[in-house]
């Protein structure tokens, strides 16, 4: 089948958004969780083709930032030594997607030259580079994963009460209701409260899922209520009932590919809403911890107000989301311009957490 | 002959949103012997479709049984229990519904449409599946089943859609047809086709089957037995050579005389106009004393304002609800 290019487009662009992350280990110079006390908060390394001579150089260098005794004072470069920087070199040993053991790297400089710090440096004088993209691994995997126990339980919830209707569809749209409406983020504050204290990054991180995973699955469930109870009573369902189709066969084959299409736009909508839920709940402390990088965590180091004050590279993580979202909203109303030709207009509410 | 299919007294009714209830067949008994062809013939809104459904209980949501039994095969389907029923469903009673249009999943292939009656009723491999279904449509195309199989509904013509339901329903060999206005969307030669491929299925199947239609021309010289219904209530029921005739009650006697006369013996120019029955078929919802039929009946006496007639036995296999013959 041809996609409408539309569609393809946003393809295309999300998917090279998340193999950047995917691949973070090739696309970023540093292990994430590598320190350099000796530069903290050092600003993003400036690149140069022209040295301090004047003299044009066709292989891009950096100079090394001197380190100051006055945070105050602007950074000065050294400029006595130019650092070549180098392309497909090997650096850090790392894992790619997480089990190819690889060393290379798209760019980084001679190991003991000095090193490259693209956006900056945080406290301990990890390169913020690639803890953003290291970050965004675990932010996308929570919205992934999230929006798939979301849907995975709104679509059955959904089904179930559509489909067989009576005390069931009265209990569970009660339930759903129930869900909207309870405030969710002090809840959330609660549970975290009754916890303990320090828990392991992996547990942490889990826990995030799931909650968010939980969360959220009342709305879509009344969605695809809605088209179940639509999709039981169109003829041809009520034929295939009369030739004495099983009810697991009228599901599989007649009403579960008519909620298809609505699943996929509420994907696209809600996978970027979990991110940016994970994000709150880590710039809170509530969500995954150090020493693991996320784009929630990056920014809880802007709670500090000398930070917030003086090292604005530190709001950069901030500006990682804008792409996914821009992408995965244009993907959703391209996704409903497929699905219903006829409606262009695409209204993208709703708030979770 | 032992009877294939006996209804007693079946009584349904639709719950309108208001809550109100509107009784859609009002105690309708009436027997099936295997292999014949039993015609049903009523007006919109007697409660032919409400029938249909009934008997294989596919009524909508709001539909409800008030009374009665349907006794197939000697079980009853009212009261069967779901996987009973599932079992009779397309196995042994094959439903047509009336849309061919609308009956059929726009987005999968006939051939599995069709297989997957079959495989809800037996268990076969893909293979065996494949071969069987392709038998069953050159049952009802005489070439092309392949083409047929592979085709989406989209791009079969009304006719050709009608024969795959048709195909749908014999599927599993059943020993009962339900067709419920099989040819209502179809053009007069193909409406002759699929009627003419209906008879040659029972003769090879010697199946029994309930045709349900609106229009008596189609039943003559098909069905065995006609059945007249009005108003969810059994006006006359009889062998077709009685009903078409010598019709006993006055609403058959009153619709046969609405068909129009051959188009032969119309050619003049038409002085004359089409008969038609009086006054419009009753509000459900708001039935009066009496005979249903008795405020368009031209026969009518005292007694039909008062009360409804029962059934009468005119012979031993023709029978009229109305006071003339004794009620």
């Amino acid at each position: 089948m041809k996609l409408p290019s539309k569609l393809a487009k946003w393809l295309i662009a999300l998917g090279l958004l998340h193999g950047a992350v995917i691949c973070a280990g090739f696309f970023t110079p540093y292990d994430p969780g590598e320190q350099d006390r000796e530069n903290t908060y050092q600003p993003p390394t400036h690149i140069h083709l022209v040295d301090s001579q004047g003299h044009f150089h066709i292989r891009p260098f950096f100079y090394r930032y001197l380190n100051r005794e006055d945070f105050s004072e602007p950074p000065q470069e050294d400029t006595t030594k130019i650092i070549p920087l180098r392309f497909f070199a090997k650096g850090a040993r790392y894992h790619l997607m997480g089990f190819i053991p690889l060393s290379l790297h798209l760019f980084c400089s001679d190991p003991g030259s000095g090193r490259i710090y693209l956006l900056g440096t945080d406290a301990y004088g990890r390169d913020q580079f690639s803890r953003i993209l290291f970050g965004g691994q675990i932010s996308l995997l929570t919205g992934l994963l999230g929006a798939f126990i979301t849907l995975l339980l709104g679509a059955s919830i959904g089904t179930t009460a559509g489909y067989y209707g009576g005390w069931r569809d009265g209990l569970l749209m009660r339930l759903a209701e129930l869900f909207v409406a309870l405030p969710w983020l002090y809840l959330l504050f609660a549970l975290r409260a009754f916890l303990p204290l320090a828990v392991s990054p992996l547990e942490a991180f889990l826990l995030v899922v799931v909650v968010v995973g939980t969360v959220g699955w009342a709305r879509p469930a009344r969605l695809i209520r809605g088209i179940v109870l639509s999709a039981k009573e169109r003829d041809f369902v009520r034929a295939a009932r009369g030739f004495g189709a099983s009810n697991t066969y009228l599901l599989r084959r007649h009403i579960l590919p008519e909620t298809a299409g609505v699943l996929l736009t509420q994907a696209a909508i809600l996978i970027p809403q979990f991110v940016l839920a994970e994000m709150t709940l880590s710039f809170l402390g509530l969500g995954v911890p150090e020493p693991l990088a996320s784009w929630g965590n990056l920014l809880a180091n802007l709670q500090q107000y000398s930070v917030l004050v003086s090292y604005w590279w530190m709001y950069l993580p901030a500006l990682a989301i804008v792409p996914f979202f821009v992408g995965y909203l244009g993907l959703a109303s391209a996704l409903q311009e497929h699905a219903n030709p006829h409606k262009i207009e695409v209204g993208v509410t709703g708030d979770t957490v | 002959m032992n009877a294939l299919l006996e209804i007693q007294d079946l009584e349904v009714a639709y719950r309108s949103t208001a809550g109100r209830e509107c009784g859609a067949l009002a105690g309708v008994s009436f027997e099936v012997y295997p292999g014949e062809i039993l015609g049903v013939l009523g007006e919109s809104g007697s409660g032919k479709s409400t029938l249909a459904a009934a008997l294989l209980r596919l009524l909508p949501p709001n539909g409800k049984f008030r009374k009665g039994t349907v006794r197939f095969e000697g079980q009853d389907l009212l009261r069967a229990r779901q996987r009973e029923l599932q079992k009779v469903r397309g196995g042994r009673i094959g439903l047509i519904f009336q849309e061919p249009s609308m009956a059929l999943h726009p987005t999968i292939r006939t051939g599995e449409q069709i297989s997957s009656v079959i495989a809800a009723h037996q268990a076969l491999d893909r293979r065996a599946l494949r071969e069987k279904t392709l038998q069953v449509l050159a049952k009802v195309f005489s070439a092309d089943a392949n083409r047929i199989a592979e085709s989406y509904p989209h791009q079969l013509s009304g006719g050709q859609r009608q024969r795959v339901l048709l195909a749908q329903a014999i599927a599993c060999s059943p020993a009962l047809i339900i067709a419920d206005e099989p040819t209502a969307s179809l053009d007069p030669s193909t409406q002759q086709d699929i009627l003419e491929l209906l008879r040659t299925l029972r003769d090879q199947l010697h199946c029994a089957m309930i045709l349900i239609t609106h229009n008596p021309a189609i039943l003559a010289g098909l069905a065995d037995r006609i059945l007249v219904l009005y108003a969810g209530k059994v006006a006359e029921i009889g062998p077709a050579s009685e009903v078409f005739g010598s019709p006993q009650h006055p609403y058959t006697r009153a619709l046969l005389k609405c068909l129009p006369p051959p188009l032969t013996e119309n050619l003049r120019p038409r002085k004359s106009k089409l008969t038609v029955i009086p006054g419009e078929s009753p509000n459900l919802q708001q039935l009066a004393n009496g005979c249903r039929f008795e405020p368009r009946c031209t026969d009518r006496m005292d007694v039909c304002t008062t009360s409804e007639p029962a059934e009468t036995s005119l012979s031993r296999h023709h029978a009229v609800s109305c006071f003339r013959y004794g009620g």
